[in-house]
């Protein structure tokens, strides 16, 4: 697949996780527009167009990531903090999606310009239908600005 | 009396005050030459009056501290008096003690500065308490600190496999349930449930963990706005039930809003499951007095319980009923009863078996729960929930 055609970055060490949400994401007939990164370093260097995925260029964004907190080699939070601070990547929804609902992590999260934080429902089921309806939100209902004239404008006010 | 006598009578007093004193009382020379030495200093440094008198006050410092002594009794030359000194002494014996001196100019007849004098406490045993407190304070905040790692890694480490163990479940019997047996499916149904249930108890855990840590946020709260917002969340859950919900006049109370709410949660949430069995479920909230006390009270017309085992109901995971029968973790009482305890209230219970039963708590002690009421009376702001 071409990396234009992505949606989803989906941010996640676990395998077992990334097989359920893929899942998910098959009978919602989004699979084939997600991309894994199975650790903090791995997103930063797609979102970026970095390492090995110099080829893709820094200003192909996707419309919605997937950040779990808890990875290998560069924390969620650490991941979070740079696509905020990003010139192209700030304007991409980041959901939060993890085990953990400590009231720290959650501020965290907040403070760093996390756009939503869902906490992992045991429950199948249940789990199915928040990925189900965030990715509808996000993908379908909201209204993202124009991401070439975003970037521009944030451009124009940084000087 | 003439007045010879009276100035004696006077001295004589006055002597027997520094002989009593709790304090070491020690006059010297300007030079730091011991010229008197009461009972408690006797008690306080080891040496006996006879074997100091004469003697410089620096055998009570460590060598290394020995220019203490000059510089104080260049301050008290000048007329200062030095408050509050704190410092090590050595007592005859050799073993060090924490101080607190005050020391002073005295003056001679004509008003001169002669000398000075030192009162001492000793400072020991507060000093030791201090420390004492100090470490548990410190060993206390690490033990907390480790509680909540171990709570954060059970919320993270611990749902995590619960999930996969539910989420593939789940998948097997949607994907390949229809080529299963029948007996097969109904096992893995079982597994499914299962990890569903442990999920619950982690959560629940959690839930009572949280509450034991959080602190209290106190506010004038209308407590019959927070039952008609559970009400509504538990009708959406009954649509199917014929409940008669009786919610009479409750008062405004001094409390953390979001954990009382949730003692009503959970006490309303368990008259509903309790009442299943009834065509007509009666699920009353109310407040009465016991002992001239206000207290609240929810009562349902539910299959009850037996009293020998009433006590056992707030304890974690007790339960009184087999899961298949009525659901649940045996957390939520565990849980209503830390929020109760936290607010210095009373929680208890009383019920027969199939006559229902009813959960009664107070929130304030008597005396503060009047100054709330009237407060209230008072037209203080209250607390409107959303």
């Amino acid at each position: 697949m071409s990396a234009g055609e992505i949606d989803i970055l989906l941010v996640e060490d676990s395998s077992t996780d990334v097989d359920l949400t893929l899942h998910v994401l098959r009978q919602s007939t989004l699979a084939n527009r997600t991309c894994v990164a199975r650790d903090g370093e791995e997103a930063l260097e797609y979102l970026f167009g970095r390492g090995a995925y110099s080829d893709r260029g820094p200003e192909c964004p996707v419309k919605l990531i997937l950040l779990d907190l808890k990875l290998p080699k560069v924390d969620g939070l650490t991941v979070l903090r740079a696509i905020k601070n990003g010139l192209h990547t700030k304007v991409i929804p980041v959901v939060i999606l993890t085990s953990s609902r400590e009231e720290k992590d959650v501020m965290n999260c907040y403070d760093l310009g996390a756009n939503s934080y869902v906490q992992k429902p045991v429950d199948f089921d249940h789990f199915r239908e928040t990925v189900k309806q965030l990715c509808l939100y996000w993908l379908r209902v909201n209204q993202p600005p124009a991401v070439a004239a975003f970037s521009a404008k944030q451009r124009r006010r940084a000087r | 009396m003439s007045e010879r006598n009276q100035v004696r009578a006077a001295t004589s007093q006055l002597a027997s005050i520094v002989e009593s004193a709790d304090d070491a009382i020690i006059g010297m020379t300007l030079d730091g030459i011991i010229l008197s030495w009461n009972p408690s200093a006797e008690r306080i440094f080891g040496y006996s009056a006879e074997e100091v008198k004469g003697r410089p006050i620096s055998i009570l410092i460590l060598p290394e501290r020995s220019d203490e002594v000059p510089r104080i009794l260049e301050r008290v030359k000048c007329g200062e008096r030095v408050e509050h000194y704190e410092a090590v002494r050595r007592r005859k014996d050799g073993t060090l003690i924490d101080v607190s001196m005050t020391i002073s100019p005295t003056r001679g007849e004509t008003g001169k500065i002669n000398g000075a004098s030192s009162i001492t406490s000793d400072n020991t045993e507060r000093k030791q308490a201090q420390q004492l407190l100090i470490q548990r304070t410190t060993e206390l905040e690490a033990a907390n600190k480790e509680l909540e790692a171990f709570t954060y890694s059970v919320s993270h480490d611990l749902r995590a496999p619960l999930r996969h163990i539910n989420g593939f479940s789940k998948i097997l019997l949607e994907d390949f349930g229809p080529q299963m047996n029948p007996a097969a499916k109904e096992y893995l149904q079982r597994m499914h449930e299962t990890a569903q249930h442990m999920g619950r108890l982690v959560d629940d855990l959690l839930d009572l963990a949280r509450v034991g840590r959080q602190a209290l946020t106190m506010e004038i709260t209308a407590l019959n706005a927070l039952v008609e917002e559970v009400i509504l969340h538990l009708r959406t859950e009954a649509q199917d039930r014929q409940i008669d919900w009786q919610v009479g006049p409750l008062p405004f109370v001094q409390c953390d809003p979001g954990l009382i709410k949730q003692v009503f949660a959970n006490l309303l949430a368990n008259a509903l499951k309790f009442t299943r069995p009834r065509e007509r479920g009666v699920i009353e909230v109310g407040q009465t007095t016991v002992n001239s006390q206000p207290v609240i009270f929810v009562r349902d017309n539910g299959i009850g319980f037996d009293m020998r085992y009433a006590d056992k109901m707030f304890g974690v995971f007790q339960r009184l009923h087999r899961q298949e029968d009525f659901e649940g973790t045996g957390v939520g009482l565990a849980i209503v009863e830390r929020i109760i305890l936290k607010h210095a209230g009373r929680v208890w219970a009383e019920a027969e078996v199939e006559k229902g039963a009813t959960f009664y708590f107070t929130l304030l002690p008597p005396a503060q729960a009047r100054m709330e009421t009237m407060s209230m009376i008072g037209g203080k702001a209250c607390r409107q929930a959303k």
